[in-house]
């Protein structure tokens, strides 16, 4: 996916709120877009997303699978919480027991099962934002945008939210987030992209810890590729802990033996202690086998 | 696609929307019935009230989701998708109140020959005589339902926002499409009105109905389009 010199404004005689943004979003990568407020990030995403069109230049090779989860969901329609997921799988083209299936799995991950049967308009501003976001994972989005959506929630919906974010990108989506929390998903972001007041986004690199047989050159103006994990002193100080469910005993050998893979410990669900360098490559590698899900990423110490 | 016009069928039915609009037309037509004195005036004047009432069934269509659903309905299948099955929900729901209008018609209305006989039976096999009557009442019902989706489609969100504006130019819009000569609505009842006659066949013409499919394309296209560039900032909308 392409940006390609993306302007937005709201009118004619509106001035640009966004301007000449061209960038690679390639997949795979997670972003992080900051800016003070009222710099347009809200606006930046919902073009890229495509919840509005773009007033100069065009968004190129947008996945077909758009997942898109605004800062606020004002819970003003007529259906309960599971009604109104099981139109929007519909909607992402999930019909029948595919739908069904998928909308039980994210309210069961964000911990929302227990009121989705209620109506919209009586669930609280948290619960409303679990099915927000909700709505946009049903499909495994190809692009998955996050405009504050931590806003509100809870600390283990927090949690599933930031480990089903991380999960988009380790499995070939493209992921780009706004908060107000700078620590959200430390030391995962590919590239922050900085909004100045002007409209202009400058692409930094990200906080995330270099990994091999990555491309890391999306910016056209080209940023120093980071340096080999080996020599980064940072990399391997900090240890993230990765709780897995699904994980059957015969598969603990070839877990343990990951690179970067401490400690595997627990019974139900396993808890691994992973070297922050290497932990997006595990990630991909297990969400790759039959069964496993994520159940949450943290700090090492968190649990 | 199917899965737009369900959504925006099923927002329709559980936010009570359609009462409104069921109520008023069914009042109009009533009230209508009560001073015509054939079958043609009947469904004539049943077509007309139908503008007025699809105008705003069209709005309580475009109002009814909140901009954060919106926005994530856009994001999943597309702006210009969302936009149309709003409006195909609008005016499939109009569709049913005109059908519902003609059947009111044609079992209620003074049959359209001299024939003294009651009871539905023998209504329906006098008209059988007359299908100009039933055909001309259908078309110009096909006419004012298309005016009246085009009417709500451009006085109304995204292309007019402010709700006391939409409103008031609704109705306006509404009364003059049906009062006046170059709405295709107002010609096709002009032109059934002139040439009324207790039993005669008065086909409107084919030009009403290709003005208003023209109409219909045209004003469905700058909502569309308005909508791919709507300001979703703004919350003002409703």
């Amino acid at each position: 996916m392409r940006l390609e010199t993306v302007g937005k404004r709201y009118g004619v005689r509106q001035p640009w709120v966004v301007r000449d943004v061209s960038a690679d979003l390639p997949a795979g990568r997670l972003i992080r877009v900051e800016g003070r407020n009222g710099s347009g990030k809200s606006t930046l995403l919902r073009v890229i997303a495509g919840v509005t069109a773009a007033s100069a230049g065009r968004v190129c090779g947008r996945p077909a699978r758009t997942g898109y989860v605004p800062e606020r969901f004002p819970g003003g329609l007529p259906f309960s919480g599971r009604e109104y997921l099981v139109h929007m799988a519909r909607v992402h083209g999930l019909r029948g027991a595919a739908g069904t299936g998928a909308v039980d799995e994210w309210l069961d991950r964000l911990g929302a099962a227990g009121y989705a049967d209620q109506p919209l308009r009586s669930l609280s501003k948290g619960m409303c934002q679990k099915i927000a976001i909700s709505q946009a994972l049903l499909p495994r989005p190809g692009l998955l945008v996050l405009d504050e959506a931590w806003t509100g929630l809870d600390q283990a919906a927090r949690g599933a939210l930031d480990a089903a974010a991380m999960e988009r990108a380790a499995t070939g989506g493209t992921v780009l987030f706004v908060d107000h929390d700078a620590a959200r998903l430390a030391g995962h972001a590919d590239e922050r992209w900085r909004l100045g007041g002007d409209g202009h986004v400058t692409v930094l690199p990200g906080d995330n810890a270099p990994r091999p047989g990555r491309p890391t050159a999306g910016d056209p103006a080209g940023y120093p590729t980071a340096d080999d994990p080996a020599d980064d002193p940072a990399a391997g100080r900090t240890v993230v802990t990765i709780e897995l469910a699904g994980v059957e005993d015969g598969s603990l050998s070839s877990l343990a033996t990951l690179p970067g893979v401490l400690a595997c410990t627990g019974t139900g669900n396993r808890v691994v202690r992973v070297a922050a360098s290497h932990s997006d490559d595990v990630l991909r590698e297990v969400l790759a086998w039959d069964g496993v899900r994520v159940v949450s990423v943290g700090p090492a110490g968190d649990r | 696609m199917t899965a737009l016009l369900r959504y925006q069928a099923a927002i329709l039915l559980r936010s009570h929307r359609w009462i409104f609009p069921l109520i008023a037309y069914g009042l109009l037509i009533s009230v209508g019935a009560a001073g015509s004195s054939s079958l043609a005036e009947t469904l004539d004047w049943s077509a007309a009230m139908l503008v007025p009432v699809v105008a705003f069934l069209t709005r309580a269509m475009l109002t009814a989701e909140p901009d954060a659903a919106r926005a994530c309905v856009a994001a999943a299948a597309g702006t210009v998708k969302a936009q149309l099955a709003t409006l195909l929900v609008a005016l499939g729901g109009g569709a049913l109140l005109g059908i519902a209008g003609i059947c009111f018609g044609l079992l209620t209305a003074e049959p359209p020959t001299t024939a003294t006989a009651a009871g539905a039976t023998s209504k329906l096999a006098a008209l059988a005589g007359h299908p100009g009557i039933v055909v001309a009442g259908l078309l110009t019902t096909l006419v004012c339902l298309f005016v009246g989706s085009a009417v709500g489609a451009l006085f109304n969100p995204p292309l007019l926002r402010h709700p006391g504006a939409a409103m008031l130019a609704t109705l306006a819009a509404a009364v003059f499409g049906l009062a006046s000569d170059v709405s295709p609505a107002g010609a096709a009842l002009r032109f059934t009105s002139q040439t009324a006659s207790p039993v005669a066949a008065h086909w409107p013409g084919s030009f009403p109905l290709a003005a208003a499919v023209c109409l219909l394309a045209v004003t469905w296209a700058a909502s569309t389009y308005a909508a791919t560039r709507r300001d979703t900032r703004s919350r003002a909308e409703g």
